[in-house]
């Protein structure tokens, strides 16, 4: 419990510092833009950052999001089933997205490995480019995980999937 | 046996790539007696060019058509065509230039790539459109220009005094119409295509940027067919080069033709005004070219010099 | 065969409710088994992340990140208080600052579902306020962004010129008409539903009292200022605008009103980065399935059909509202235009349809597509922002799914709306 409480407040932070750092730099990118000449051509690099600061964000926040019930699907039918059916349908959905999940980071990890092999750079920042595939590796990993806890009923998604926005 | 590839690539069905390769396919099939299949896949319905390439080192496609600004990323050796005035004005000698020693050793570059890379095309040259007057060098100074992804074209910008802004290809109308950025460059046919004319009052014809397509295939694929039916693909992409040039001069005559009725300022700079800007340009844009590449930079750049000389 | 199996385990997940990337990606993965066994599986993978890897989608995580600290500090809640004041007599009221206040966020963000969050976090909780029930505000939210995709800029409409070579600042002057034909159509039905709910009306305000009211929203007005006026006047691009709103809702909530502190900004950014992903969760599936269509040129195949059958320009146009209606259920807009125009387009011209024209009409049924059960992104955005269940926003849809029919039905067969403004300017 201890592990997955600091996993859960890695993955917060890592959220928190990517997506204003991801404003940040956008609002710079006019801010230079603005003063102009050569110097704003020094700041071509922000937009690919960007995208790919973004791929992270997208990515690293699918597990969080399935343990706060948040990822969307129609529901309502299901409810309607008795309440022994409803739990084993619960079951499944969890089996399912742990194999899914798992899957998907399985064959992401193929394609690191690939893209690394190939050795693609990004086109400004010169960064290596299998970078950009190691957002859906981390991604579905963490939700794998939090599918598997589901599963075992370890954590209970469906708790507080009513409450508040932020 | 018969063998099919998937063939992606960016531009529309009415522009002379789309076109050409359609003639290549059709070529291609009758001379294996239909054998070999290309289904063409175009305006990057397989997805954004960087996905294609990586595709075809995949084997998720068996090829591509890529303009050479989009595979820097893949194999650094190639940026060596984003630098303006790389080659000669004169088409027979361009030719020359992409069939003899020059070629082939760029193409060869990109066989530790994870691609087989068996032709250039030529794509047309590009021209400067602006909100702001750039009839004179001097004009550039200050401006804002939509660049592609890379550094040589930048470098390009910087030399002209000028800011090299990135922006998605998609949001470059507005952005000209609004005046987030005051110009851009791309060939006459795109300028038309995209409709950039509508939004800009300054047309500067340089010719100053090639846009040169690689032919790219999957080695798998490409190791997988008949030697006789590699040499006649290679074949076939080469002999429509003369076509391919001619749609494309024509889709560029009447693109000019219908810029200059929509009433944007049109200068078709001449040899001196060319001369001027290569001088700029030319020489910034090597040296960020050989910091990239280092040796094997060197070495395809001594090349270039060598095959220039002779053909001068 | 095996194709059916496939589609009814999409439609068994759906209803079973499993969460909806499942029921999107685990029928893709066993198609890609199925049909296209001897492509390298990692290539799902990169179809995955190709359907996120667009710089123009930026500007749906900047404004939802926007939109929620707008909505949980004070300039939503100021920014309303003004709108209360110069239109809250008016009957109606609010439901028409919904539809007005969308088309001109749309028209600048130029995305449905940026448009979706953004106006949905200040505008929902005050629909219900002035009494308009759940369902109708739920549908109004989500059928009022479509125009954003109409009114320019409009990327959608610069994709459909480029692929079919038509003047943009045409198709960007049809576009126009057409999102305001719309737009009056939903102000219509607002001002029907505002008599049926028996929707309050605040009494008219004295200009003295208005101009305290906007006084007192400064700081928020600020808020629409630099996005209508940073994008109209050059300064920024929409994307940027969305990201710019986001530093200057901090700089106005923490230094200026202190409605906000370092931990609610945490908490905040964080409900947006899961928010983001949600959306774009689904993107990435919509991506990989837009392969497959593509692969399988289903849009081809009913071309041959339409030949086949000797099909007339009305039945013609009939299959096309069809084709992007369903192609709209299960893919994202950008992909559905580029995936369908290419060969249904020489069929219309040879049918002797305006290019504007067609143009109005594709790009109106990819509106309707971002709202239509099940598969409609505008759908999952107000479902994640608003923290409603996807039901009750599908509840809510249905009369504005009808209503947007009968507008592409005017669309469709009355060319002059599409094609007055276009003449009017070109002649
Ligand atoms: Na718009
Ligand atoms: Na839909």
């Amino acid at each position: 419990m201890k592990a997955l409480a600091l996993l859960r407040m890695i993955e917060r932070t890592l959220l928190v510092a990517l997506f204003l750092m991801m404003v940040l730099l956008y609002t710079g990118s006019v801010v230079t833009r603005e003063i102009g000449g050569t110097f704003a051509s020094n700041f071509a690099w922000i937009e690919e950052a960007v995208r790919m600061m973004n791929l992270f964000l997208v990515f690293l926040a699918l597990g969080l999001a399935l343990e706060r019930g948040k990822h969307v699907g129609i529901t309502n039918l299901r409810g309607k089933l008795p309440p022994a059916v409803q739990g084993a349908v619960l079951k499944l959905v969890d089996a399912v997205g742990l194999a899914f999940s798992l899957y998907v980071a399985w064959l992401s990890f193929g394609l690191v490995q690939f893209v690394g092999r190939m050795g693609q750079t990004s086109p400004t920042l010169g960064v290596p480019m299998y970078i950009v595939y190691l957002a859906p590796l981390l991604g579905f990993l963490l939700l794998g995980l939090r599918y598997g806890l589901s599963l075992f009923g370890v954590i209970d998604r469906h708790a507080d999937a009513e409450g508040e926005a932020a | 046996q018969d063998y099919l590839a998937k063939i992606g690539h960016l531009e529309s069905t009415q522009q002379s790539r789309h076109i050409a390769l359609e003639k290549v396919a059709e070529e291609v099939k009758e001379r294996t007696d239909g054998h070999v299949t290309f289904q063409i896949f175009p305006q990057g319905q397989l997805g954004g060019q960087r996905e294609m390439n990586e595709g075809v080192q995949l084997g998720t496609i068996e090829g591509t058509v890529a303009p050479a600004a989009f595979l820097g990323g893949f194999n650094p050796l190639v940026s060596i065509l984003d630098i303006p005035y790389l080659l000669p004005e004169d088409a027979e000698k361009a030719e020359a230039l992409r069939e003899g020693p020059f070629g082939q050793q760029l193409l060869d570059s990109f066989s530790d790539r994870g691609m087989v890379a068996i032709g250039l095309w030529p794509n047309g040259r590009k021209q400067f459109t602006s909100n702001k007057p750039i009839g004179d060098i001097a004009d550039f100074a200050g401006q804002k220009f939509r660049v592609m992804d890379s550094a040589i074209l930048i470098e390009q910008f910087n030399a002209l005094g000028a800011s090299a802004i990135a922006l998605p290809f998609g949001e470059l109308y507005t952005s000209l119409q609004t005046g987030v950025v005051d110009g851009e460059e791309n060939p006459l046919d795109t300028i038309l295509s995209m409709k950039f004319y509508e939004v800009q009052d300054h047309l500067l014809v340089s010719d100053h940027g090639a846009m040169e397509d690689v032919i790219l295939f999957n080695p798998a694929w490409w190791n997988s067919l008949p030697a006789e039916y590699q040499e006649i693909i290679t074949d076939s992409f080469r002999e429509a080069v003369p076509e391919l040039t001619a749609h494309k001069a024509a889709a560029v005559e009447a693109a000019l033709e219908e810029i200059k009725a929509s009433g944007t300022d049109v200068h078709i700079a001449d040899a001196d005004e060319r001369a001027a800007l290569r001088a700029e340009m030319f020489e910034p844009a090597v040296e960020t070219y050989l910091a990239k590449t280092g040796d094997a930079g060197k070495a395809l750049m001594d090349t270039y010099a060598a095959e220039m000389t002779e053909l001068q | 065969m095996l194709l059916i199996a496939i589609l009814l385990l999409a439609v068994a997940l759906l209803f079973a409710g499993f969460e909806m990337l499942l029921v999107l990606g685990v029928p893709a993965l066993a198609y890609k088994q199925g049909f296209w066994a001897q492509l390298p599986d990692a290539a799902v993978v990169q179809k995955i992340v190709g359907g996120v890897d667009h710089s123009t989608l930026l500007a749906i995580p900047f404004f939802i990140f926007a939109a929620n600290l707008m909505g949980s500090g004070q300039i939503a809640r100021q920014l309303l208080s003004v709108v209360t004041a110069l239109v809250g007599h008016a009957k109606g009221g609010i439901g028409h600052v919904v539809v007005g206040g969308s088309m001109a966020f749309g028209s600048v963000s130029g995305s449905a579902p940026a448009t979706v969050a953004a106006m949905g976090r200040m505008v929902y909780p005050e629909m219900r306020k002035a009494g308009y029930s759940e369902k109708f505000s739920l549908g109004l939210l989500v059928a009022s962004a479509e125009t954003a995709l109409l009114i320019p800029p409009s990327i959608t409409l610069i994709v459909y010129g480029w692929i079919t070579g038509t003047s943009i600042a045409k198709l960007f002057a049809g576009g126009l008409a057409v999102g305001l034909v719309l737009g009056l159509a939903l102000a219509v039905f607002v001002r029907i539903q505002a008599g049926r709910d028996g929707v309050a009306t605040t009494p008219r305000m004295p200009w003295a009292d208005r101009m305290r009211a906007i006084w007192a929203a400064k700081w928020a007005l600020g808020m629409p200022i630099i996005i209508l006026g940073g994008i109209y006047s050059g300064v920024i691009t929409p994307t940027e605008a969305a990201a710019v709103s986001v530093v200057y809702a901090i700089l106005v909530e923490m230094v200026v009103l202190r409605t906000l502190d370092w931990s609610g900004l945490a908490r905040i950014t964080e409900a947006s980065a899961i928010n983001t992903a949600i959306i774009f969760v689904l993107l990435a599936m919509g991506g990989l399935i837009s392969f497959f269509v593509t692969l399988a040129q289903v849009p081809s195949s009913i071309i041959d059909l339409l030949h086949a059958v000797d099909a007339g320009w009305i039945t013609f146009l009939i299959v096309v509202n069809i084709c992007f209606f369903i192609a709209g259920m299960f893919v994202d807009p950008n992909s559905t235009v580029l995936v369908l125009v290419p060969p249904l387009y020489p069929v219309a011209m040879a049918f002797g349809i305006d290019p504007v024209h067609f143009g109005m009409i594709v790009t109106l049924n990819v509106c309707l597509g971002m709202i239509t059960p099940p598969f409609g992104l505008d759908i999952f955005v107000a479902s994640s922002t608003l923290n409603k269940p996807v039901n009750e926003i599908i509840r809510g849809v249905w009369p504005f799914v009808l209503l947007n029919l009968i507008v592409l039905l005017l669309i469709t067969y009355i060319p002059q709306i599409s094609l007055f403004v276009p003449r009017l300017i070109y002649g």
